[in-house]
């Protein structure tokens, strides 16, 4: 069996809302393994976003559990790995906007715990995988939207953790663009042996991935 | 550097932004603050160390005074210089004294001195003439007293005394004393510029009529902070005699003095709160307006305390700044501070209240570095304060309704 790098048991989560509890995830359970891609694909307002931050330990599920593997610590909460066992792509890049590319890359090493000079040097690798090579000294106001969006795959990917997990990552680009960020995304992420979970709307894009899910009232289930 | 301190700087001063809003208006307030706290604290111990300054050259470090004049001065100076704690010792003699030249007339403060005294005070302050000139026919007049009399260096006057009534009262025709004005002393202190004239003990002896008496004695101590404890302690075996330390003398106005300066302390203060209270007000709506930023820095690792010092240290950076900008504003306002005087005085009319009501005619100051000190602590203290408490918010919230909330 493959290694198992994101493992899910039974997550459900409700919103209180004034007509009362509104459940959004409904016993979900999932297993993500070392190298393969999964596509969660919804419509707008069916919990994507939501399942995802259960998953990446930004948000604590009402009931079941989620572990993440972690170099050298076996499986951990998600919280306790947060940038190190888990990276994160965002809809809006969610760059800093003070810092340049670069600084915005070796930011998250350096929450991990490394030194400037390393972290820099492994900003700049990536920053060169990613085609930026010529951009380290931009801040993001000065980036068009899939250069952002590059730079926030690099950050994602700086400290080389077991997964990635990457919301709607083309949502705020051309058709074009986003094509060329999805290539980038999933052959970046498999160079690297990591897993990747895919969250979005489009089809086109879902397909792509290993394997493929679909999130429909709170239930998660293959495409 | 800490990434979040690098953060904090960054965020604070942007890159490109030679003059960020928030940074420059915050540092400046706090600068403001800190600059009239201590402009004021800086002229109140001015004021303080003047009167002292003051007390002390007038009255020495201890005055030792009598019920009565005291009989034999002479024998109690030779006994007092031989206590390890006394540098000097001087008798004097004081009484109001009526000066006349021509159709001017004015009322004096006369004292009788000793002309040989080399560290007598009233030398540092002559503007004109000779101190060294004073002897018998000759009088030493105050700037002010002079100018009422329109006495030059040259001048001769008259001068009547008390007992010469006694003398008038006895049948005897009273004849004013001529002196010739021999130096003209002002120390800008009001007090002593407008009424001194300074004489001979001998002379005033004379004029006086007191016979080999003294009003008093001047001591000079080697140690003058701890002149209570030394005329306690040489009080002792003279039941006839009050030894005064220069603490007390004038004591309930210097107490005053201390007392304003602690009320405007606590005035200025609340300023610099005030600051404190807008930075923090500013830095909430900042770590608001970055919540998907917070929500971000978690996902990346970022830990509890880790956001606190990002916001926290903004609040500590801006204090450290403002403080020094105080410290500059500070020199630089007390350096002009005449000229910004003038100027009120010009705008709102007020005439000389430096010399009218504290008696100087410049503005004194004093630096105190414990000022500095407690100014400094109370605003990185009150500004740090004020950025820890969004700091502690923004951390203690979820990352993810962070996120969702921006």
């Amino acid at each position: 069996m493959p290694d198992v790098v994101l493992q899910a048991r039974g997550l459900a989560k409700a919103f209180v809302a004034p007509a009362g509890r509104l459940p959004v995830l409904v016993d979900i359970s999932i297993e993500v393994c070392a190298g393969e891609s999964v596509s969660i694909r919804g419509s707008s307002g069916s919990g994507k976003t939501t399942l995802l931050q259960q998953l990446g330990g930004l948000d604590e599920p009402d009931a079941g559990k989620v572990g993440v593997f972690a170099h050298g610590g076996g499986m951990v909460p998600p919280r306790k790995t947060l940038g190190r066992g888990i990276g994160f792509v965002f809809q809006n890049y969610q760059l800093m906007p003070e810092l340049t590319a670069l600084e915005n890359v070796a930011l998250a090493a350096r929450i991990a715990g490394v030194d400037a000079g390393p972290a820099e040097s492994a900003a700049r690798e990536l920053l060169a995988q990613v085609g930026l090579i010529d951009r380290l000294d931009h801040l993001p106001s000065r980036l068009s939207g899939g250069e952002c969006q590059r730079v926030a795959i690099a950050r994602a990917l700086v400290n080389k953790p077991s997964v990635i997990l990457a919301d709607e990552p083309t949502g705020n680009l051309d058709e074009r663009t986003g094509v060329e960020i999805m290539d980038l995304l999933l052959g970046v992420v498999a160079g690297r042996g990591a897993a990747l979970v895919l969250v979005t709307h489009s089809r086109e894009f879902a397909e792509r991935a290993t394997r493929r899910f679909v999130l429909s009232g709170g239930v998660l289930s293959p495409a | 550097m800490p990434w979040f301190l690098h953060l904090a700087l960054r965020q604070l001063f942007p890159p490109g932004k030679r003059f960020p809003a928030f940074a420059t208006v915050s540092i400046l307030g706090v600068g403001l603050g800190v600059a009239s706290l201590l402009v004021v604290q800086t002229v109140m111990n001015g004021f303080g160390e003047e009167h002292r300054l003051r007390i002390r050259e007038s009255f020495g470090d201890c005055v030792i005074v009598g019920a009565a004049p005291i009989a034999n001065p002479d024998a109690l100076i030779a006994k007092l210089r031989l206590d390890k704690e006394v540098d000097g010792a001087t008798a004097y003699a004081e009484g109001p004294g009526l000066l006349r030249r021509g159709d001017f007339s004015g009322v004096a403060g006369v004292r009788g001195i000793d002309p040989a005294d080399k560290r007598q005070p009233a030398r540092q302050y002559v503007t004109a003439g000779k101190f060294d000139d004073l002897d018998d026919g000759r009088v030493i007049l105050g700037y002010g007293l002079a100018r009422n009399l329109r006495a030059q260096v040259g001048d001769r006057i008259e001068l009547w005394s008390p007992a010469m009534a006694e003398r008038a009262e006895k049948g005897k025709a009273p004849l004013p004393a001529e002196l010739e004005v021999c130096a003209i002393v002002r120390t800008g202190f009001n007090e002593v510029d407008d009424r001194a004239a300074l004489i001979p003990l001998r002379r005033f002896r004379e004029i006086w009529s007191l016979g080999p008496r003294a009003h008093g004695v001047i001591l000079r101590l080697k140690n003058p902070a701890q002149a209570a404890a030394t005329a306690g302690r040489l009080g002792v075996g003279h039941p006839d005699l009050r030894f005064v330390p220069w603490q007390d003398i004038k004591k309930n106005f210097l107490e005053a003095i201390r007392f304003e300066k602690t009320m405007l302390f606590f005035l200025m203060f609340i300023i610099t709160l005030v600051a404190s209270f807008s930075i923090g007000s500013t830095l909430f709506s900042a770590v608001i307006r970055r919540s998907r930023e917070i929500g971000v820095l978690v996902s990346l690792g970022s830990g509890r305390w880790q956001l606190v010092g990002l916001f926290g240290v903004q609040g500590l950076l801006i204090g450290a700044l403002g403080t020094a900008l105080g410290f500059v504003l500070t020199w630089v306002m007390l350096c002009f501070r005449e000229n910004i005087l003038g100027s009120i005085n010009a705008v709102f009319g007020d005439g000389d209240m430096v010399a009218n009501v504290y008696q100087f005619s410049k503005v004194p100051l004093h630096y105190d570095v414990s000022d500095f000190v407690i100014a400094a602590a109370f605003t990185l203290l009150t500004t740090t304060v004020a950025g820890l408490v969004p700091a502690l918010w923004a951390a203690g919230r979820k990352p993810s309704e962070a996120m969702r909330d921006a």
